[in-house]
Formats: structure tokens, sequence, C-alpha cells
């Protein structure tokens, strides 16, 4: 990736007293550090992204304490890495995006979980829920009970991500449980402060090496019989560990208050929230100072019973905050509070949302019904008015306004090497009649959005072509999988292509070559064109994807024998390509190669060269692309055919004419894809390309004026 | 120590990648070197572009001691309890604000007054665009004090993104306790500090004297609406026609008219264009009150979509639009070409058979067309070269130069003949209406808005107006003629809703009307390969 992170990088080397200044994520890899972690691997995605690209970056400097950092092929080759900690007393941290990623990495976290650890593990989860989110809506609570894992879920302050993350190390030490730490999405993009400890360079590591490998030891294999043992010592011995580790070290916080007879608990990661609700009800202050009790869970698994028994008694009501569904904490609480015949009420979702993200104003709704509830009448009125209020304004706006406002989801990039394709696809269904087209997960998901709606199903990140394996026989006409070269290699090999050949499908996969796993941040991957050929292009305009050619010969090995390459802005070509293999008499996998590299790395790159180039006065050409306002039909149907963000509408120029024409604004990187539409959908002709040259050499100066002169006799007649 | 402040908050709304997160690190920053307690986040991912994003930052605003008690900061925006809300674009600021965010008599709100449009609005065929006027009513409303402005041209007269400009709104806007010198240096120290500092100072210098002349609501609208062409100044050309004998309101849309029918083929045609509009104000004119009271908007709109179907868009025009000279100092001017740069301009053509068979006789045409037709279905593609012409290129220019002189063949040709027929039709239809009931005739005369474009976009308007014609305006059984002027309205926005047709064929059942015809589309159609048969049981 062409960004440097050289600031982050010298956040991660403060010392001692220093103070840190910055994201959530980067204030976890610091405190990784801080904590002697040996080893760090993890898969890229949002909002965790930045933790794996900055150690990567930093590899120097880790190798100077001697950690070992990986850019694993998957989030199952992740958990997997976590191994070295079975045996050896060594600290590890694992990052991904969760829910998905989890679900990925689970058979090795079972493994993982059975046998338990020996050095502390940590597993950095990006909880991707609520707004922001790209994934399906699911809980990776569910993951830590199932496999006995420790759930940590941090108050949104950097200090206190920062003592949990040490403190989860140690706690995996003391349990043999691995710990996984959710950060949601805005916590980990929060922006703070926090003091810093020295790094600490592991004891055993890259740098000081074991001379033998631990000895055999059955115990610690996921395998039966050990397995029965496993179980219970799950159960007898590391839980009850992690929940005296708890108690002990106060990872949970019980804060005590005037008007005890109610009480709240919270899961760690809400708690911001719910102090900014109580403020509305005038129950807090601006610094976190209550007027009711609140327990407030940094470890929302294993709960501690004995936490929960003395906060609930002596109470006429609890009211637990817990987002998501199901309502496992609650649940469990409802479990203990009945063991132990304690009669206290327990709310939860009863009263606030089963579903969704817990937003300040669903809490504060929430609380309000739980306060009226239990006669607390001189705190709710506020907070109704202020509800009442709200509704009121949205619905003043929306009597203003003479529609709802069009949603605005995100789109590809101006210059985008994936919209050729799909502007192509929607052409060749004219020929061929629609497709069964299963998506994916990647950039070119964005085509599910308008003017493409283009894809029925997305079954996971590279599951394209698996997903096809049910319907494609069912159906007349062929079916489409699409994949981008990042679902390739994350998954789409194994479970998508060897199973199509193995099972001599009859199907279609155009895979999207564009270099990079781009929606994750543009991360590199096995056959991104290597840093030496983008360095020494001499052409930094063109795309560098066809330099690599790992994917080609990997599907030639597995036994493809359909496979065409295709330069995916040369749409007519891509129009045809997809004829060819959806009309072929070839009844096995056709492998259709999309290759153009990714447009947002290649600007990376060409700025600072053209800038570099027009700054020494040497030929500089640019393209871009024009609409004639007189001759534009002004039926939009070239937006139809791409939505790039710099093709759009001014208004009419022309009096007569009512409608607006479609303008080509500034940004456009003349990707040339306007005028490839405009020939294969036969558009109307007022599509022009324009070339500028900065720094004309001579001959082409002279050419101009011959021509110049020769036109202008023209012109006049 | 101060008293129990609350934070500061603040909204900022961008698209991505436009900088937002950057202008979030500023602030931050800059709060810090204030010594404020601060904390800034975000919902977007790393490469979510040009979605919606929103970013928010809290500053409390008095500096604490070091081991004091820190404030407690959301990471989320609170409805109603927002102190300043910052956008880049004008409809996302709308957006917020009917998500309850914004409060009258708390929230100071700096908007650009652009748009940015969405996916949505740009794929109608017709004009998808939100109206900016209830937008910007919206943020006077909602707002304490409001600054829209044109922060885009801003950010690229000064060579910088959008975020350094919305960073020195913020600024001059003063709901921060952080000095101007304290943002600067913020921003000096960034790696991009140059150009950032002039946009800070441009929006800086642009906010504080629009705050001095307190005159928001008036700049605000100013900037916001749309220009209004100024219909009244005909165009001046060689013929001259007295419009005395029409309505004075249809006058400044026939002169144009007139106009163009001058440029587009002759004095003859003009004095043809004149002739049929005639015929619809004297039609509309039988409804004199209704008439009056509106202005012969029935005969204005027609005089304007019969000017635009009378210079039907083919070859020659295409041809003679594109070599003016005053067409290629709009180029120039749009792609930015600064002095000593050169420009090549190429031009994206593909004329069919269709097109060059318009420009010659029926008899001929039809030949051609079938020869086309012929090849086709023999699996061939339809014959449409794609072509790349060269206006810079002197034979480039002189091939268009050469079309474009083209014009006396027009009226020989037979898209001419067949274009005359139609528009009568939609004429008569547009009489025969204006006469039973006033308002069926303004529906029917703003139908014409359907025919646009070339081609198959082309046929498509003219079929689905003619379809109107003979099944709504005529033939379908309504119990009045105000309910059949309902029935054309509603068709026409359906038609112009959808391109599929089906929207308009919705409308059209509903009313009892037949459905508009399938277009033939050939489809080539491949089966998969036959299932193996199944295998014969083995033999025990």
């Amino acid at each position: 990736m062409e960004i440097s992170f050289d600031k982050e990088i010298r956040q991660l080397r403060l010392g001692a007293g220093e103070t840190f200044h910055g994201e959530g994520i980067l204030a976890i890899t610091k405190a990784l550090l801080q904590s002697g972690v040996a080893y760090v691997g993890g898969y890229q995605g949002s909002p965790i992204s930045h933790l794996l690209d900055v150690m990567v970056q930093a590899k120097g400097y880790m190798d100077e304490l001697g950690v070992h950092v990986q850019a694993c092929s998957n989030e199952a080759s992740a958990a997997a890495m976590l191994g070295a900690s079975i045996h050896y007393p060594l600290r590890g941290a694992v990052t991904w995006k969760s829910i998905v990623g989890t679900n990925v990495a689970s058979d090795a976290l079972s493994n993982l979980a059975s046998p338990g650890v020996t050095g502390g593990t940590l597993i950095v989860v990006g909880e991707d829920y609520g707004e922001g989110a790209s994934v399906i809506q699911e809980r990776t609570h569910a993951f830590a009970m199932k496999s006995s894992m420790v759930l940590i879920d941090p108050r949104p302050d950097l200090a206190v991500m920062v003592r949990m993350v040490e403190e989860g190390f140690c706690l995996s030490e003391a349990s043999s449980l691995p710990v996984l730490m959710e950060l949601r999405i805005r916590a980990c993009h929060v922006r703070g402060s926090f003091t810093c400890k020295d790094n600490l360079a592991p004891a055993d590591s890259t740098r000081k090496r074991f001379a033998e490998p631990a000895g055999f030891d059955y115990a610690k294999l996921a395998h039966p019989p050990a397995v029965f043992r496993h179980e219970k010592l799950k159960g007898e011995e590391r839980l009850p560990a992690a929940r005296r580790y708890i108690v002990d070290h106060h990872l949970n916080e019980m804060f005590d208050a005037a008007r005890n007879d109610l009480g709240i608990i919270v899961q760690g990661g809400l708690y911001n929230a719910l102090i900014r609700a109580l403020q509305l009800f005038d129950l807090a202050d601006t610094f976190g100072t209550t007027q009711i009790p609140m327990l407030v869970l940094n470890v929302t698994y294993p709960l501690v019973p004995e936490q929960f028994t003395s906060f609930c008694i002596g109470k006429r009501a609890v009211i637990m905050l817990e987002e998501g569904q199901p309502e496992y904490i609650e649940q469990e609480i409802a479990t203990l509070l009945r063991r132990r015949d304690i009669q206290t009420p327990l709310h939860g979702k009863d009263l606030l949302a089963l579903a969704g993200e817990y937003s300040i104003e669903l809490i504060a709704r929430g609380l309000s019904g739980f306060f009226s509830r239990y006669g607390w009448a001189d705190v709710t009125p506020p907070v109704e008015a202020w509800l009442a209020a709200n509704q009121a304004r949205r619905e003043a706006v929306a009597d203003l306004l003479p529609a709802p406002l069009p949603p605005r989801p995100p789109g590809f990039c101006i210059g985008c090497p994936e919209r050729p394709v799909f502007s192509a696809l929607k052409l060749a269904q004219r020929d061929i009649g629609p497709l069964h087209i299963a998506a994916d997960i990647g950039c070119h998901a964005f085509a599910t959005f308008e003017p493409f709606s283009s894809g029925h199903s997305i079954l996971g990140y590279g599951m394209s072509l698996a997903s096809t394996a049910g319907i494609a026989p069912m159906i007349e006409r062929r079916s489409l999988a699409i994949m981008g070269d990042g679902g390739f290699w994350h998954n789409g090999l194994i479970t998508g292509v060897q199973s199509a050949i193995f099972n001599r499908d009859d199907v279609v996969l155009l895979i999207f070559k564009n270099g990079y796993t781009s929606a994750t941040g543009t991360q590199e991957i096995i056959s991104t064109p290597n840093q030496l050929t983008r360095d020494t292009a001499r052409d930094k305009l063109q795309s560098l994807t066809s330099t690599d050619l790992t994917i080609e010969t990997t599907l030639s090995g597995l036994g493809v024998k359909w496979m065409k390459t295709v330069h995916t802005y040369r749409v007519a070509e891509v129009r045809r390509v997809l004829l060819d293999a959806f009309t072929s008499d070839f009844a096995g996998l056709k492998v259709i190669i999309a290759e153009g590299e990714c447009q947002l790395e290649r600007q990376r790159r060409i700025k600072p060269w053209l800038a570099a180039l027009m700054k020494s006065g040497e030929r500089v050409a640019r393209v871009r692309y024009g609409v004639d306002e007189d001759v534009c039909s002004g039926d939009h149907a070239c937006i139809r055919l791409s939505a790039c963000p710099t093709l759009t509408l001014k208004d009419n120029p022309d009096v007569l004419k009512v409608d607006p024409v479609a303008t080509v604004i500034d940004g456009c990187v003349g990707c040339g894809l306007c005028g490839e539409n405009a020939h294969v959908a036969s558009l109307c002709p007022s599509f022009y390309r324009a070339e500028i040259v900065t720094h004309p050499r001579w001959h082409e100066r002279m050419v101009a004026a011959i021509r110049h002169s020769v036109i202008k006799v023209f012109a006049r007649s | 120590m101060p008293g129990p402040a609350q934070p500061i908050t603040i909204l900022v709304c961008a698209l991505g990648g436009e900088g937002g997160g950057v202008l979030t690190e500023w602030l931050v920053e800059a709060a810090r070197l204030a010594g404020l307690p601060v904390q800034g986040t975000s919902v977007p991912g790393v490469a979510q572009r040009t979605g919606s994003t929103t970013y928010y930052i809290e500053v409390y605003p008095h500096a604490l001691d070091a081991g004091a008690k820190r404030p407690v900061f959301s990471l989320s925006p609170v409805p109603g309890a927002i102190d300043l809300l910052v956008s880049s674009e004008l409809l996302e600021t709308v957006r917020h604000i009917g998500l309850g965010m914004a409060l009258a008599n708390r929230t100071t709100i700096i908007s650009a007054s652009t748009r940015t449009l969405t996916t949505h609005e740009r794929l109608h065929m017709g004009d998808g665009r939100v109206p900016s006027e209830p937008l910007l009513a919206a943020i006077s409303r909602h707002s304490l004090e409001h600054q829209v402005f044109d922060m885009a041209t801003l950010a690229r007269e000064s060579g910088t993104a959008v975020s350094a400009v919305m960073l020195g709104a913020i600024a001059a806007s003063g709901v921060l306790p952080i000095s101007r010198a304290q943002f600067e240096r913020v921003i000096a120290d960034d790696v991009r500090g140059t150009a950032s500092m002039k946009g800070f100072a441009a929006a800086y210098g642009a906010l504080t004297r629009q705050k001095e002349s307190r005159d928001f609501v008036a700049s605000a609208h100013a900037v916001g609406e749309a220009p209004q062409p100024d219909t009244t100044a005909a165009p001046t050309t060689g013929a001259k026609a007295d419009f005395a004998e029409f309505p004075e309101a249809v006058r400044p849309t026939l002169a144009l008219g007139f106009a163009r029918m001058l440029d587009y083929q002759d004095e003859r045609y003009a004095r043809l264009y004149l002739d049929r509009v005639r015929t619809i104000c004297a039609a509309e004119a039988s409804q004199a009150g209704l008439a009056l009271a509106n202005d012969f908007a029935t005969s204005r709109e027609c005089a304007r979509y019969l000017a635009l179907w009378m210079a039907f868009d083919d070859i020659v025009r295409v041809a003679d639009l594109k070599s003016r000279k005053s067409r290629l100092r709009r180029v120039r001017d749009e792609v930015k070409v600064k002095p000593g740069e050169l420009l090549k301009v190429y031009d994206h053509f593909r004329p069919g058979i269709a097109e060059v068979a318009a420009l010659l006789p029926e008899a001929v045409a039809t030949r051609l067309r079938s020869w086309d037709r012929k090849r086709q279905a023999r699996g061939a593609e339809a014959f449409a070269p794609a072509l790349k012409i060269p206006l810079h290129g002197i034979l480039g220019f002189a091939s268009l130069k050469i079309l474009s002189s083209l014009r006396w063949l027009r009226p020989h040709g037979s898209r001419y003949q067949e274009e005359q027929v139609l528009i009568e039709k939609w004429l008569a239809a547009v009489a025969r209406g204006a006469t039973s009931n006033w308002q069926l005739g303004q529906e029917l005369a703003l139908c014409g808005r359907l025919i646009k474009g070339y081609g198959s976009t082309n046929e498509q308007g003219k079929n689905h107006l003619l379809h109107i014609v003979d099944h709504l305006a005529a033939a379908a059984f309504f119990s009045g003629e105000e309910e059949r002027a309902l029935a054309v309205r509603d068709a026409r926005v359906a038609a112009l809703a959808d391109d599929s047709g089906k929207a308009l064929d919705v409308v059209l059942s509903s009313r009892g009307a037949p459905k508009t015809e399938v277009r033939e589309i050939p489809i080539k159609f491949v089966r998969q390969r036959q299932p193996p048969k199944a295998e014969p049981a083995p033999a025990k």
C-alpha cells in the first residue's frame, strides 16, 4: 500500500511518562507492545485494519523488539497462529473484523480454547455493529460462551482500553483461557490520549529463540481423550480462575450512589452512552459522577455471580443494558438470581430495543420507562419532553421536504476499474437475458446499489462461486459468480474453484484482479504487483496488475481449462468475453480475469509523479472527458450505465429544454468509461475525450500550428 | 476550577474521501494545543468512498489540572444537543437536521451551499434533483445561526481539500474557545500545510465578512438559487417575424423557437413552426378564461416542446453543433486548458444504419434498413462503427464541416417526413384537448417532454407519447375530461420515472388502457448442456 504510517510508528515508540495522542485502535497496538507481545497476526477489515497495517509497516522497530508480525491469509490462519501459546510462554495477539472474521476463525479458536494456553493470547475484534457496520448483525459474545473464552468489552476510554489489554494477557495466563477483546466501531476510531509505559521486549522472541521445541504432551492436543478432560477443566478450573482474577484486579467497576433503590448493569462499551443518557435525567454530571448505582462490566464473559448478587440484593429493581441479541448476559443473570432465590426484578430487553445499536436516545427512552415504573417521577419529565421534541422536529423537517431524502451509500471511486465490468454486464444481459449472479464481499459489492442493482446473494468473503453450486444446475442459463482477488485468496480458491473443478460445475467465475484487498484499505496480497515493479514503472499511469500472474498460474495448475483475461476499461471486450463465456460449448468452469489496478492505489502513485514531471518542465498529458451540453439528450442513460461521481448533472443551458444535462466535473481521472459506454451502448454523441498536453514537444507544437491554420480556413466557410 | 460546564459538541458531515478524518484530527489537535480536554470519533471505514459519513467531536471548554477527573465524552451525537453542525454538502446538512440533530435555539450551522448529487437523483430520466429551496429553509428554521457558502469553489481556488475550508469556517464561527493562531499552528504542522493554510484563510475571511454583515439568510438564498434564464431576450438572427398576433405570454418562447428553426433549417421551416403554434393558441383561446388565467401556459409549453421536436437531432445537427467555434471555446474552458498547453479533442460517435437512413429518401432508406436487419438475422451485430473523430485534426474537422453542410438534404430524408407526421398527430391531440378541457390540453402539451435524445431513447419517447395520445387522450373511457387530464399527467410522470416502461404500464393498466407494446429485443438464448441420463442400476 502506498500510504505511510511514519507518524503512527513514532507514537508506538513512546516511553514511560510520555503522552500518546491518537486513535483507539493505535492505542491498543501500543498496549500490545507495552505488554511484551511476542507475535502479532490478523486479517484486515474495518474497523481494525489500522492495527495490522501499522504493525506491518513498523517491521524495523518490531525486529528491534523481537516481535514477529504476520499478515495472515485469512482469519482462520490468524487464529491458528495462536497455537504458539499452547506450549510456549509467548504472548500473542491477533485481530480481525467480527462477526465475520470470528466465524472464519472459529474452527481454530475451538481447538485453541480446548487445550488452553500457556502464554497469554489476546484476540482483538472490531465489533462491526450498528451505524456504519458493513456485515451481518450478530454478536461475538456467542463465540466466547461456546468455546469458553474471556470476552472483554472495555469502557471506550483510551486509558481503560490500554489497561484492559495489559490485564487481558495476565488474565489469559492466570486462567489458560484465550481472551477476546471487542471494540465497537466508534471506539476503534476514538481520538484521545493516555500516559504511556515503556514497551517490553518479549523474553522469548525472534531475537532470543527457543533452543529446543517443547516436549510431547498429549494433554495439549485437541484430540480425544484429552478433549473430555479439557471440557471439565474449563468449568472446574479455568473459568473459576478467570473469575478470581476479575474480582481481585477490579476489572469490573462498581459505582455506588445516593439513590440506591434502583441499579444499572452495563457493558463497558456502552458506558459513555449511558452517562450521557443519565445526564439528560440529571442523574449524572459531566465527569461521570452518578446518582444511581452502576455495575460496569469491562469483562462480559465469564460473569462473576457474587458481583451480581451483591449488586442486586436490597434494590427494588435493576436494568441490564446489553446491545444486540440474544441477551445472553441478561439471561445468565436471571438464571443466577433465580437459583439463589433473589427476588429483585430484572429488566432489559423488555424495556430496551431487541435489535440495533444502543444510541443515547434509545437508552434514554428505555431508562425513562424503567424509572417511571419504579416511581422516580421527578427525573422523567425533561426526558419525555426531549423525546417528544425530537420527534416533532423530525416531522417538521419531513413536512418541509417534498419527499424523503435519497440515501447516499458508498460507491465505486472515480475511475474504479470495477465499474466498467458492471456496465458491460448490464449490456451483456440485454443480449442474453437476465442471469443469476452470486455476489461477494469487496468493493464490487457496491454494484448491488443503484444503478447496477446486481447480485442475488452474498454468502461471505470468497463464497460467491461456492454459492452457485446448488442453483446453477437448476437454471437454464449459466450462472455467474463474481469475486475479488482479495476474496479469491481469502477463501474462494479452495471453497469455490477447487470444488467447482472437482464437481465439473458449468458456471462462470469473474475475478476482479485489482491487485489489493481494496475495500479494507488496499492491503497487499500474494498477487499484488511487487514493490520494485511499482517503483520502477516508467509510465505510472498504467495498471500494473498484469505484471503478476500468481492467480493465472494457480488456476491453470488447478486444472482450469477455460480462462480469459480482459482489461476492464474495454467495455466492448468485457461484454464480448462475457457473451463468450455464457454461450461457449465448453461445459466446465469458465474463468474471466478482469484486470485493472485499484484506482485509489494508482492515484497515490500518479499524483506525486505528475507533480514532479510538471515541476521539472517535462511533457505531461492528462485526459479527461466531457459532455457537449447542446448535444446531450438529457435522458441520463449514460449515468444509468456508470454512476461515476464525476458524471453528474447541471442545469440545461438551453432555455427551451427543461431537463438537466449530464456534465463531467473536476476530478475526472480520464479512465475512459464514458466514451466506451457511449460506443458500446450507442448513447448520444455528446461525449468527447480531451487530452491536454503540458510542456508539449517542439514537433507537437508544429503539427498543432499547421492543423490550426488549415482548420481556421474551414471554420470560416 | 470553573463551574460544571458541558462539553461543546460538533457534528461534521462529509462524503467519504473528502478529508473528514483529517479535519477531525486537526480539531482534536487544536483543542489540545489550547489545553482543552477533547475527544473525536467517526464511523466510516477505510475505503467507503463517496458515501455519507459523520465525525463527532466534543471539547470541554476549560483546561483541567493534570490529576483532575476528566469529563466523560460521548462517542455519538445526541439529537438536539449539537452546538455546531458543519457540513460539506447541502443535502447531508439537512439529512442530519432531519434526524433531529439541530436545535433552533442552540445549533450553529455551517454548510456548503452546493450539492453533490446522489446517484439516485442522477438516474432519473427527467429531473430527479432534490430542490435546494426546502433544504435551505430547513437550515434557517432549525438553527440559531447559519452560514451557507460555496465551500467547493473556495477549496478549488485555494488548491486544497474542502476539509481546510471547513476548518477555517469552524475557526471563524467562534463556537470553540480556540484562537486562530492555534488552528493555524495545527495546519502548519501538517504535511499538506501550505495549500491547506490558504483554504483555511479564505474560509476564515469569507465567514468573518459574512458574519459582520449579519445577512446570513439573504446570502444563503442568493447562493442556493439556480440561475433563472432570461427568456425575454430573443437571440438576434437574420429573418424577422412579427409575433404581435400571438398572446403576449407566448412571445418569448415563440421567439426562441423561431430562432431555433432558422438556426436548424430555414425560414420556410420557421414559418411552419409559427403556423403550428398559431393553431394551438387558437384552440386554447376557446377556453378564454382559463387561458388568460394561466398566461396561455398550454401554448407556451407547446411552443417550447414543438421547437425542440421540430429541431430533432440528426447527424447533420450534431456535426454542426460539434464543429462550431463557440464549442471549441467551451471545451477549452471546461477542461481548463492553460496557456501554452495543447488540446486534443476526440468526439465519440457511433452512427447506425438508422441515422444514415434518416437522411435518405424513404425508398432507399427502407432498403438499407432491411439489409442491416438481414445481417443481424444472420447473427452479425448491427452495423454501427464506433468512431473517435479527432476534432483537432484536419480530416476530422473537415468531415464534421462537410456533414454539417448537408442541411439541404434533411427535408428529403425519411426521418423528416416521419417526424412531421408524428408532430401533427401530437398537435392535433393537444388542440383537441385544449378545446374540450384546458387542463387536458396543458397535460398533453407537457407530454412533449418525452421526446428527446437519439436512437432508441428517441424511439421509446415517441412510442410512449403516441401511446398516450392514442389511448389516453382519445380512446379510453373516463367519467370526465378532468379525470382524463389526470391520467395523462400520471402517465407522463411514470414514463419519465423509469426507462424500462414498467411504471408507465402500471399507470396505463390502472386506467383501463392497453400496455405499451413490448419491443422486440433479440436475445441469444443459451441452454445449459442437458443433464446426463440416469445411469442404469448396476447389476447385482
